[in-house]
This record gives C-alpha cells, structure tokens and sequence, in this order.
C-alpha cells in the first residue's frame, strides 16, 4: 500500500490527474474531518476540502514524494479553516445558519435557554481564529490534545496554552454578558 | 480543567450542539473535477509586455502622462 502511495505521489508531482484522484478519494475524507472538527460547519467543511486540493493540485511541482502527503494536506487545511474562521468572526446559531445543508448536524440542547445559547455563540464567535479552533476541538468536540496538536501542527502544551487562554476568554465575555457558568 | 472549567464546557457544549459529524457524506472529486477543468483567465505574454513597455516609456518620458491620460 505504502509504496502503492508512493508511487501516485510521484506521478501526482509530475501532474498526472488520475494519481491526483487516487490521492483525492484516499484522503478527502480525512481532509474533511480535520476541516468540520473546526468550522463545524459540513458545508463550508466541504468546500474548504476541495479548496485545499486545489491549492495542493496547483503547487504539485513542488511537492517532494518522498515527504507525507498527510501532513502537507494538514498544514494546508488547517491554514484554510484558521482563515475561514478569523473572516468569520462572529459566528451565527448553526439552525439558523444552514438548514439544508446542515441537516445532519448536532442540534443545540433544549435546557439551554436561546437568550443564553446566543450569548455563549456570540462570546464563542469573539474569541481569536487560533484560540476558537483549539477550544472548539477541545471543549465541544472534546478531541485528545495529542489529536488537537496533530491537526493544529503545534505541540500538546501549545494546545494547553490556547485552551487554557480561549477559556479564560470566554469566561470573562460571558460574565460581562451576565452569564455565569 | 477544574470544577468551574466544567461547567463552562458543558454550557458551551450545549450551546454549540455537540460534537461535528466527521463522516463525508458524498464524493467531493467531482466538484475537484469541475474546478481543475475550469478555463482560468491567462493575460497573454504580449499583453504584459505591452504593459511594461508604456510604463518604461512612462517613466523615461514623464512629460507624456498626461498625453496618456487625454488618450484614454
């Protein structure tokens, strides 16, 4: 398998579109799941992947084969999500952001009233690109740090770091919107 | 993450709607597809020269900018 993959990545480098595919259906799921653990958010997630194929489709000819794919796609995605999320500074309730596309998403709980789930949402939206990412991860995808550090290219204390800034964040944001947890 | 960490979690965690469904849920190589076979707007190389060429004149002969701009 290994040096199946190998081998597609080098005809990929020299521009074939049949290795591109290859790699494409290997790895988009995975591309995807790192995207929408951030973005929360299966449409943009979506789009974003294929964004991040193309970028990596356009700089081909610099890729090397002998390096991992996985973590050039990483670097690629994680970049992209990061800049989606800090264009997208305050983020909107998700059910009344995309019905259609976002039907599998996970609905907010009941018990929390909608004055409170807004305030959480906006103070949420607020927080830098960097810290949102690491504590969406962290606190609501409740994903290892190991797993986080993985995906962010950054190290398990540096993710320590973020969550614990993002909490401390959030904290005070809430508490000067009258939310105590 | 302390007691107080906890709840702020579980708020949030209520508030945001809970962990993302990581699964694709269809092949996203035909929209690749469309977008590699895409035509891309090229200038061509006599267009950039062209180009490079009224700015040289532009900055050798300063005088003819604003014969320049009466043409446009």
């Amino acid at each position: 398998m290994t040096g199946t993959v190998e081998a597609e990545l080098e005809k990929f480098s020299r521009g074939d579109v049949q290795a591109f595919e290859t790699l494409f259906r290997e790895y988009q799921g995975e591309v995807y799941g790192w995207i929408v653990r951030m973005v929360r958010d299966p449409g943009v997630a979506e789009d974003l992947t294929v964004e991040t194929f193309w970028r990596i489709y356009r700089a081909r000819a610099r890729f090397d084969p002998r390096r991992p794919f996985g973590a050039w796609a990483r670097r690629i995605a994680t970049n992209l999500a990061l800049e989606h999320l800090s264009r997208r500074h305050v983020e909107k309730p998700l059910d009344q952001d995309l019905p259609p596309r976002a039907a599998s998403y996970p609905v907010e709980d009941a018990r929390v009233g909608a004055d409170v789930r807004e305030k959480v949402v906006a103070a949420f939206g607020e927080l830098p690109a960097k810290l949102r990412a690491a504590a969406t991860m962290a606190l609501i995808e409740e994903a290892p740090y190991a797993e986080i550090a993985n995906v962010l290219g950054i190290t398990v204390n540096g993710v320590k770091s973020r969550v614990f800034r993002a909490v401390r964040l959030l904290r005070r944001s809430l508490e000067k919107r009258g939310v105590r947890p | 993450m302390n007691e107080r960490d906890g709840a702020l979690q579980e708020l949030v965690k209520r508030a945001m709607g809970g962990p993302a469904d990581r699964e694709l849920k269809h092949d996203l190589w035909p929209e690749m597809l469309r977008r590699i076979e895409r035509p891309s707007i090229r200038i061509p190389w006599w267009d950039w020269a062209l180009a490079a060429a009224l700015l040289l004149c532009l900055l050798l002969l300063p005088e003819a900018i604003p014969l320049v701009l009466y043409q446009l």
